[in-house]
């Protein structure tokens, strides 16, 4: 790696302190999942939104009765709950019909595992002040409604008469990826899957078509995984948050 | 002729034979993603009016076309057609790289499934930079590609064995 | 090579498949036509493989992927900023459009909110980039039923809407203007002015294709009646947009759920049309285009004063957590989910794109029709391979 000239470093490090003071000057507290209240919304907002949203939980609450493992309401933003692998279809109906959602968002996943490969876009002058990450101690960290294995599936689907949309997570377990195709109750689901199985390797059960979406027959692997390399980038670091070249008479 | 295949033709007449080479061109468009539009905007729009270089839009297929402008990114999967493609063009014939994919990858330059410059599979005479380039920069690719075609040696280019890529 | 004749019509076929040019053969089992991966109607690189009786269509696969890039993934490896410049070239018809859901769900992390200029602002050039977006796709509609006069008519008026958005942003296609707690720079002097006349001529534009189009028997004889979406249907694929509205659902995200863009502010109206058709699609659109013209008139009188950016760290990391915002794209729903884990790179993205889903319906809906109104239906569906293939 090339020498780096000391106002860059001077200037990064500035910035990053500058940055650094800032967000100790605001705290943030929204980010942990079980605080809800959020300080800067108005009460109107807060009691409005928490109306649309409670009220869709209790339906879902009523209906799967016992089977939601967790759930969470960002005000203004929607429900996110969580079920077990086995209830996926159960709780795509229970949404659809007690709930009203007919409109089929996007499904997906999401894998939870800490990049084996580190941070690769940084350089090492952006890394400076920080202890050099040791990956494989790094634990996973779930997002709202939490969750216990590697890979999790996700669902959106949206009540238009009721406005909210929910987002339907669930664990899929670590040996066995696999789960129950949505198509039954959302024909829209069949490419959304596809997509998925391709990215992630998972299997969706009485699926009928389980072909490859976008990339060719051949390709080995799947792209999204945690542990999928980019080689391009595994060759060739990228340039950095700091990227500033020396300009012709910049000589110090 | 036969003149051009023996290796014998005269300067004057190959002057002569590349100057209305280089002025009746068709031109195979491969669209492949943004590009494409801003190639759509150089030769559909009344704005740009690429025919005023004597290069003629939109032929029936690649079979009858002069030069190719792969505009957009090839991805792995692509790749084996736009190969295929270029074979069915009858020699000789030219290729016009247009934007930052179609020449190295671009902004997927570590992507997984984007071919990193479609140069790894066929040959290009012009490459045009930008993502994506002005249609003026694509017309000024295609001026420069004609000032090659006037200054080529026929003879010299249909000497031997056809052009083979690798 | 094989000796029967079934045998040698089956090399055939593999043949042509593999090929992937325009073929058709011809098998025991009926016709299979093959458009693509290049060819005029699919707008770039979809492929689709039809197997015929007669004229009938029997099945339809798009085969996609010519064009995927691997957004998802390549946006893991980069940082808040420079994702923006990678997910312009999602929809490269209306290029900032893209940028700003990915832009209001990380602001949503970083509880930010972006003054309001800059949000007036934003949704100015929201909305032209719709206009550019939709212009082109007035005049395409008609190529593909065989008329090709409109097409000149939507790129010569398409670029006195680029030429403003250029003025802005300095980037006629991709602009990479949004920042996250606001916009880069502010409107040059004169802009106003001028996107007020650039917004007559697109009036008139409009006007002009409803004489050329619109009214055409022609084009009513290709599209009334061709390829009906029922609401329900739609709704279970996950159409959303102008397709939806063309099916008679009444939902605008803009005015249902409207997330950081000033679209309360102003006085204007959600089209819909009953009919579910080729020809309700295209009517949807042509309107929307008008509508488009109200809003950016109305904004364009009450830009408020004030800073255009909101206080953000110079280096951006975004605190942990997860949001999804939705913005009423040129060509629908366009939703981006951020999973962030404290970094300085999003943890996942998940792009929703609406082209994905609407031609997901595309099996369901050539099932049945002829050959020909595969392009007719196609093109009102109105698709942008980026925006499918990602």
């Amino acid at each position: 790696m090339a020498e780096i000239p000391d106002h860059l470093l001077k200037r990064a490090q500035a910035a990053r302190e500058k940055a650094e003071a800032q967000q100790q000057a605001e705290p943030e507290d929204s980010a942990s999942p079980e605080k809800n209240d959020e300080a800067e919304a108005t009460e109107e907002e807060i009691v409005v939104t928490d109306e649309h949203a409670e009220a869709a939980l209790t339906v879902l609450e009523r209906e799967l009765d016992g089977k939601l493992l967790n759930s969470h309401i960002a005000p203004m933003r929607g429900l996110w709950i969580r079920v077990a692998i086995e209830d996926w279809r159960f709780a795509a109906k229970v949404a659809k019909e007690d709930l009203d959602c007919k409109f089929f968002d996007w499904l997906s996943a999401i894998d939870w595992m800490p990049s084996p490969y580190g941070r690769e876009h940084e350089t090492e002058q952006d890394k400076l002040n920080e202890e050099p990450e040791d990956n494989d101690q790094k634990e996973m960290e779930w997002g709202y409604t939490g969750g216990e294995t590697r890979f999790q599936l996700i669902c959106r689907v949206y009540s238009i008469s009721r406005k909210i949309g929910v987002m339907i997570k669930a664990d899929l377990p670590d040996n066995d990826p696999r789960a129950l195709s949505l198509i039954p109750i959302y024909p829209g689901a069949n490419w959304h899957e596809r997509e998925a199985r391709e990215m992630f390797g998972l299997t969706f059960d009485e699926h009928p078509d389980l072909r490859n979406i976008y990339l060719p027959g051949d390709f080995e692997g799947h792209p999204l995984r945690k542990d999928y390399p980019l080689l391009s980038r595994r060759m060739k670091p990228w340039p950095g948050i700091v990227d500033m070249e020396l300009l012709p008479g910049d000589d110090q | 002729m036969g003149l051009v295949e023996s290796g014998k033709i005269p300067k004057p007449l190959t002057k002569l034979l590349n100057m209305s080479r280089r002025y009746s061109m068709w031109v195979y468009q491969w669209g492949l993603a943004c590009c494409a539009i801003e190639m759509g905007a150089a030769f559909a729009s009344p704005r740009y009016d690429v025919m005023r270089l004597g290069v003629i839009p939109l032929p029936a297929s690649p079979r009858q076309a002069d030069f190719l402008v792969v505009s957009g990114t090839v991805t792995d999967k692509m790749a084996p057609v736009v190969r295929r493609l270029w074979e069915q063009m009858p020699d000789p014939k030219y290729v016009i790289s247009m934007g930052s994919c179609a020449n190295c990858g671009g902004p997927y330059w570590d992507s997984y499934s984007v071919t990193k410059g479609v140069d790894q599979i066929i040959p290009v005479d012009v490459y045009v930079p930008g993502c994506p380039p002005r249609p003026e920069a694509l017309l000024e690719g295609i001026v420069l590609l004609q000032e090659r075609i006037m200054n080529e040696d026929m003879a010299e280019r249909w000497k031997g064995d056809p052009i083979v890529v690798e | 090579m094989a000796t029967t004749e079934s045998e040698q019509m089956a090399y055939i076929a593999a043949q042509a498949a593999d090929a992937r040019v325009n073929v058709e053969v011809e098998t025991n089992e009926g016709m299979t036509l093959n458009l693509g991966p290049q060819h005029p109607a699919t707008h770039g690189t979809l492929r689709i493989v039809a197997k015929l009786d007669g004229e009938k269509v029997v099945a339809a696969e798009p085969i996609m992927g010519y064009m995927h890039r691997g957004y998802e993934k390549l946006t893991e490896v980069r940082t808040y900023p420079q994702v923006t410049t990678l997910i312009n070239r999602i929809d490269w018809l209306g290029s900032f459009a893209n940028e700003v859901p990915f832009i209001l769900a990380a602001e949503q992390l970083m509880e930010v909110e972006a003054p309001p200029r800059a949000q007036w602002i934003r949704t100015v050039l929201f909305e032209l980039s719709r206009i550019a977006n939709i212009s082109l796709f007035l005049g395409d509609m008609a190529v593909q039923v065989g008329a090709t006069t409109p097409v000149f008519y939507a790129f010569r008026d398409r670029e006195f809407v680029l030429n403003q958005i250029e003025r802005v942003t300095g980037g006629r296609f991709h602009p990479n203007f949004d920042r996250i707690g606001g916009i880069k720079d502010d409107l040059p002097k004169g802009w106003i002015e001028e996107t007020g006349s650039v917004i007559g001529k697109m009036r008139d534009f409009c006007d002009e294709m409803e004489e050329l189009v619109l009214g055409n028997e022609i084009f009513q004889a290709r599209t009334r009646g061709i390829g009906v979406i029922p609401p329900n249907v739609a709704l279970a694929y996950g159409l959303s947009g102008a397709n939806l509205r063309g099916s008679g659902v009444d939902w605008d995200i803009r005015r249902d759920a409207n997330v950081g863009l000033v679209y309360d502010e102003v006085d204007w109206k959600v089209w819909t049309h009953p009919d579910g058709d080729s020809f309700s699609r295209f009517w949807v659109r042509l309107q929307e285009t008008r509508e488009a013209c109200n809003i950016i008139e109305q904004l364009l009188d009450g830009i408020p004063a004030g800073p255009i950016m909101a206080k953000v760290p110079l280096i951006i990391k975004v605190p942990a957590g997860e949001a999804y915002v939705a913005t009423e794209n040129p060509l629908g729903e366009m939703g981006f989910y951020v999973v962030s884990q404290g970094d300085l790179t999003p943890f996942r993205v998940k792009i929703r794109s609406a082209s994905f889903s609407n031609i997901s319906i595309a099996p369901w809906l050539l099932k049945g029709v002829f050959v020909p109104d595969i392009i007719s239906i196609l093109a009102s569906l109105y698709f942008i391979l980026g925006d499918i293939d990602r």
